[in-house]
């Protein structure tokens, strides 16, 4: 894997670069109108649910074909063109000094520009439009959501955010992990022994693997998703499989909301159909199955009504129409029952780590 | 009112409510202060109103000792410019429970005149001082009366009494009494600025502890016109009303004991003489003219008994049966019943009759209900299906239940009369709203009379909307005959109605400055408790409190959808001048140039299609 070292560096000052260039031209373009005396207009991609189609090609949910207009000569709509336009400026400075922001933060610093955002639900939705016409995550803008999540493993990263310029760091110095924040989302991946990436549900079972040294056995960087997978970390563990070309594997609790968990990490959310950065396609689901509650006969939990019916929104989604992941729905519907991933301490704190996770991943070759 | 008499003879009428303080409002020192202002307060609007005289209302409460911690001695004082009160009425008026002028069915803010005697009883208890009445009735002489209540004999004990010249007529009462203004404050500066917006037409000042003043002046110089006392509203009358109503119209048979004796004998001018029957009979005849009503009963009953005074004084009438023509007594001395026949031709038996079966239902139904008239009345008992002539006295409870219902169902009765209502009247109101909330948007409506359990009630109520409301949300002032009510909002009848209102569907929406003023009037407000703080939700107050509510509530939807219009295009007009520099502001940087473009040319073409589009 080491070949790909010196194709990989300064793809985060890349993306940067790419960024503000799409931004400064969409900037000129206003401009120009404006000193035409002719009114400018943004043309976003449509996200109603009548646009959001599944690619079975690219193996996600994306954008269809449809987009919608934003002018600046419509009365109803020059308010929020100008938001738009705003929020454009306000991310180009935030880009340029390397400065992160939450979105609170944004609706809050809208007001000091005369921007009167309604309330924050108003302003993430501008933040959305902006991701959509710029089909830039957010994370590249610098504006972070709250929720973390932490990575631990043998991965060397340069810090690229202001003052800690080229410092480099390795990603199994702190037995805790290390937080996907905003500057180690832009950090440059430089170098990794790691054959794997090991995505884990809970932060007991992430710290567990650090303790029974899974990163050793298994030459694997440990990712702790924190539950549902924070877009931060779902472009870090994109960038580990592109950039690195390490696999990717998912663990998660077994019942419904686990198999989802894998899913989203493999071909993302329809809440994100705009964006294209956030998935691992070849991402593997290794566990825990409906079918290896019986297999590993752990102890189980009986589904509430809202599990059950999860796994019947589900089974109208598309990509859960063939394969394992179908299967293990029906299982689980059966089976009206799910387990823990902590379910495997019954046979001893160890057991997940000493036969669990290598008979899945020896498993995981074949699918 | 003999019923009365007879139940608390038991107990006096102080006794009792001193012992149910916590009913009359009188459960602790916060309550209690505020619940006295309140009695005093509307004692001396009552007694203005009643006289028509532009009310002057001195409100002043002073701590005893200002450096002592709450709660402690306050004295409190209310001086009005009414009609006062003669001499001889005030040690009763102010030193007896149960004591006034309030029993007959018209509207008046307090209910029997029991509150302010509950005050001064309230106070005396908590503080031992007496209260001062200072009272001035002929514009002369004014008359200062310093007086404790005995509880147990319902009397007052007067201490002092003294006269000085006086030149105006009013009215000032002065106790001390235990309360708690720390906490009392708020509601009773509340209680104080409401009641001057319900009551325009008064003039009043506050003076707080504090010695800081609160001046309410008189809005409007046209007082309402006063209520008149009238008879029940035949609709939703019950039996029991009913029944207590034949009691008062039919004259029972006398007891005949030493008292009633010596009463006809005094009437007949028979003091110290002894006549034999026929000799009283005589008699009688030549003064019929002039005899009380018991005393020509008992007449009657002599002439069929043929009894002289001492033959009288040895019986006791057990029972008069009108439809059998029997009368049956008992005779002490021989310790026998007797049966007498009565001869109806004799000129007697009518007197006994009437007196024991009272009125013909046509007679009671025009002389005891108001708006029956002779017509309505004979169309009411064919409806009924009742004799017009039929006597009341003589119904048996089959019947009396019958009647009852009848008269709520029949649905020729004019409506109640509200002359003994008196509603504050539209402009008033209005002027009141107005100058209290200032408001961009107010309407009222004052709905027509109407009833529930046969008491009229007048729904008025009025709405304001912006101006200097603060943008704080739904608030409602309620009030009850002319009386602010601040306490125990949530269970009130009126809060259920603005609770059940959707106002979403009149552009009533978020947090809006909006006040509602309720204001019910009636004979008998139906108080949920004796504290008189939120009215019980019958059907018809219901339904009219609602209708007023719609109605008001359609005139602001078009207010506000006017001022919607307004706003709108107001905003419109600055939308592009607005917007499109904060643009250019964020593209000049966004796009790297030094200088701002040049958008002169777009904001003209902007309020070319504002113009446009308006």
């Amino acid at each position: 894997m080491k070949n790909n070292k010196s194709k990989t560096t300064k793809t985060a000052e890349a993306r940067k670069e790419k960024l503000l260039s799409i931004l400064k031209n969409q900037g000129l373009t206003i401009y120009n109108d404006l000193e035409n005396g002719k009114f400018p207009q943004f043309s976003i991609p449509s996200r109603s649910v009548s646009n959001i189609v599944y690619d079975k090609k690219l193996r996600q949910y994306i954008l269809g074909n449809s987009s919608a207009v934003r002018s600046a000569r419509n009365m109803s709509q020059l308010r929020s063109y100008t938001q738009l336009s705003w929020l454009a400026f306000f991310v180009n400075r935030l880009v340029k000094e390397g400065k992160s922001s939450t979105l609170r933060d944004i609706y809050y610093s809208s007001q000091a520009f005369e921007i009167d955002f309604e309330d924050q639900p108003e302003s993430d939705n501008i933040i959305v439009d902006l991701e959509a016409l710029l089909s830039f995550p957010r994370e590249d803008f610098h504006i972070f959501p709250e929720e973390r999540s932490s990575v631990f493993g043998d991965l060397t990263i340069e810090y690229t955010v202001p003052g800690y310029e080229g410092k480099k760091v390795n990603l199994s110095d702190h037995p805790d992990g290390y937080l996907i924040g905003p500057s180690l989302s832009s950090a440059e991946l430089i170098d990794t022994s790691a054959e794997l990436v090991i995505a884990i549900e809970k932060g007991g079972l992430f710290t567990r693997f650090v303790e029974e040294k899974v990163h050793k056995k298994f030459k694997a960087i440990i990712v702790d998703t924190a539950g549902q997978a924070p877009r931060s970390t779902r472009g870090l563990l994109k960038r580990l499989n592109t950039e690195l070309g390490l696999p990717v594997v998912i663990l998660a609790d077994g019942d419904v909301y686990g198999e989802h968990i894998a899913m989203v990490i493999k071909s993302g959310s329809a809440n994100a159909a705009h964006l294209r950065e956030l998935t691992v396609p070849d991402a593997k689901w290794l566990g825990v199955w409906a079918t290896d509650i019986e297999k590993y006969k752990l102890p189980t939990i009986p589904m509430t009504e809202s599990d059950i019916k999860r796994i019947y929104d589900l089974q109208k989604d598309p990509r859960y129409q063939e394969g394992n992941w179908k299967t293990q729905l029906e299982v689980f519907l059966k089976l009206k029952r799910k387990a823990e991933l902590e379910a495997f301490s019954k046979y001893g704190l160890t057991n997940i780590t000493d036969k669990y996770l290598p008979e899945k991943l020896e498993l995981s070759k074949s699918l | 009112m003999s019923l009365t008499k007879e139940t608390f003879s038991q107990i006096s009428p102080s006794e009792f409510f001193y012992r149910n303080r916590d009913l009359a409002g009188f459960s602790n020192p916060t309550r209690s202060l505020y619940t006295s202002v309140r009695e005093f307060v509307e004692n001396a609007l009552d007694a203005c109103d009643q006289k028509k005289i532009l009310p002057d209302i001195h409100l002043s409460i002073k701590a005893v000792d200002p450096e002592q911690p709450d709660p402690k001695p306050y004295i409190l004082s209310v001086k009005d410019n009414g009609p006062g009160i003669e001499p001889k009425h005030v040690p009763l008026a102010f030193g007896t429970v149960l004591y006034g002028s309030k029993f007959g069915l018209k509207q008046a803010r307090g209910m029997f005149g029991l509150g302010a005697t509950m005050a001064i009883l309230y106070g005396q208890i908590t503080t031992n001082k007496p209260v001062i009445v200072k009272s001035c009735a002929d514009g002369k002489t004014q008359d200062e009366f310093v007086m404790l209540l005995d509880i147990q004999k319902n009397k007052p004990v007067i201490q002092k009494h003294t006269t000085k010249e006086a030149s105006k007529t009013g009215l000032s009462v002065s106790i001390v009494l235990e309360g708690d203004y720390s906490k009392a404050g708020t509601k009773i500066r509340d209680y104080v600025s409401q009641t001057s917006l319900i009551t325009p037409y008064a003039s009043i000042i506050f003076e707080d502890p504090s010695g800081e003043k609160f001046h309410f002046p008189r809005i409007v110089k046209e007082m309402p016109s006063p209520p008149t006392i009238i008879k029940p509203h035949p609709h939703g009358i019950d039996v029991e009303t009913i029944r207590r109503m034949i009691v008062d119209t039919h004259y029972q048979i006398p007891i005949v004991d030493n008292n009633t004796i010596t009463k006809v004998r005094s009437e007949l001018g028979l003091q110290k003489k002894n006549l034999n029957s026929k000799g009283i009979l005589e008699r009688a005849q030549k003064k019929w003219s002039n005899l009380s009503r018991p005393v020509r009963t008992v007449v009657a009953m002599m002439s069929f008994l043929n009894l002289d005074f001492d033959g009288l004084s040895k019986i006791r009438i057990d029972d008069l049966d009108v439809a059998n023509k029997k009368l049956t007594y008992w005779n002490f001395g021989e310790s026998k019943s007797h049966v007498v026949e009565l001869d109806s031709e004799s000129p007697y038996y009518k007197q006994l009759a009437n007196t024991v079966q009272g009125d013909t239902l046509h007679a009671f139904l025009t002389k005891r209900f108001q708006r029956v008239g002779p017509t309505t009345a004979d169309k009411f008992c064919e409806f009924a299906k009742f004799k017009s002539e039929k006597r009341i006295g003589s119904m048996t409870n089959e019947e009396l239940v019958k009647l009852a219902d009848a008269l709520q169902k029949f649905e020729e009765f004019l409506s109640p009369d509200p002359s003994c209502l008196a509603p504050l009247g539209e402009e008033p109101l209005s002027k009141g709203i107005m100058k209290f909330f200032n408001p961009e948007f107010a309407s009222v409506i004052q709905r027509s009379a109407s009833a529930y359990s046969g008491f009229p009630f007048v729904v008025e109520m009025g709405v304001a909307y912006g101006g200097d409301i603060p943008p704080a949300g739904l608030k409602v002032y309620r009030f009850a005959n002319r009386i602010p009510l601040l306490y125990d909002e949530g269970s009130d009848v009126v809060l259920k109605i603005v609770n059940e209102m959707d106002w979403s569907r009149y552009k009533i929406k978020g947090d809006p400055p909006f006040v509602i003023v309720s204001h019910i009037c009636s004979t008998r407000i139906p108080y949920k408790t004796v504290g008189k703080e939120n009215v019980a939700d019958r059907p018809e107050i219901e339904r009219e409190l609602k209708n007023a509510l719609q109605y008001l509530a359609r005139k602001l939807a078009v207010h506000m959808s006017r001022q919607g219009m307004a706003d709108m295009a107001k905003k419109r007009a600055n939308l592009y001048s607005k917007y499109i520099p904060l643009i250019a502001q964020f593209v000049t940087e966004l796009s790297a140039n030094k200088k701002e473009p040049n958008y002169k040319q777009l904001i003209k073409k902007g309020s070319e299609l504002e113009e446009q589009q308006i």
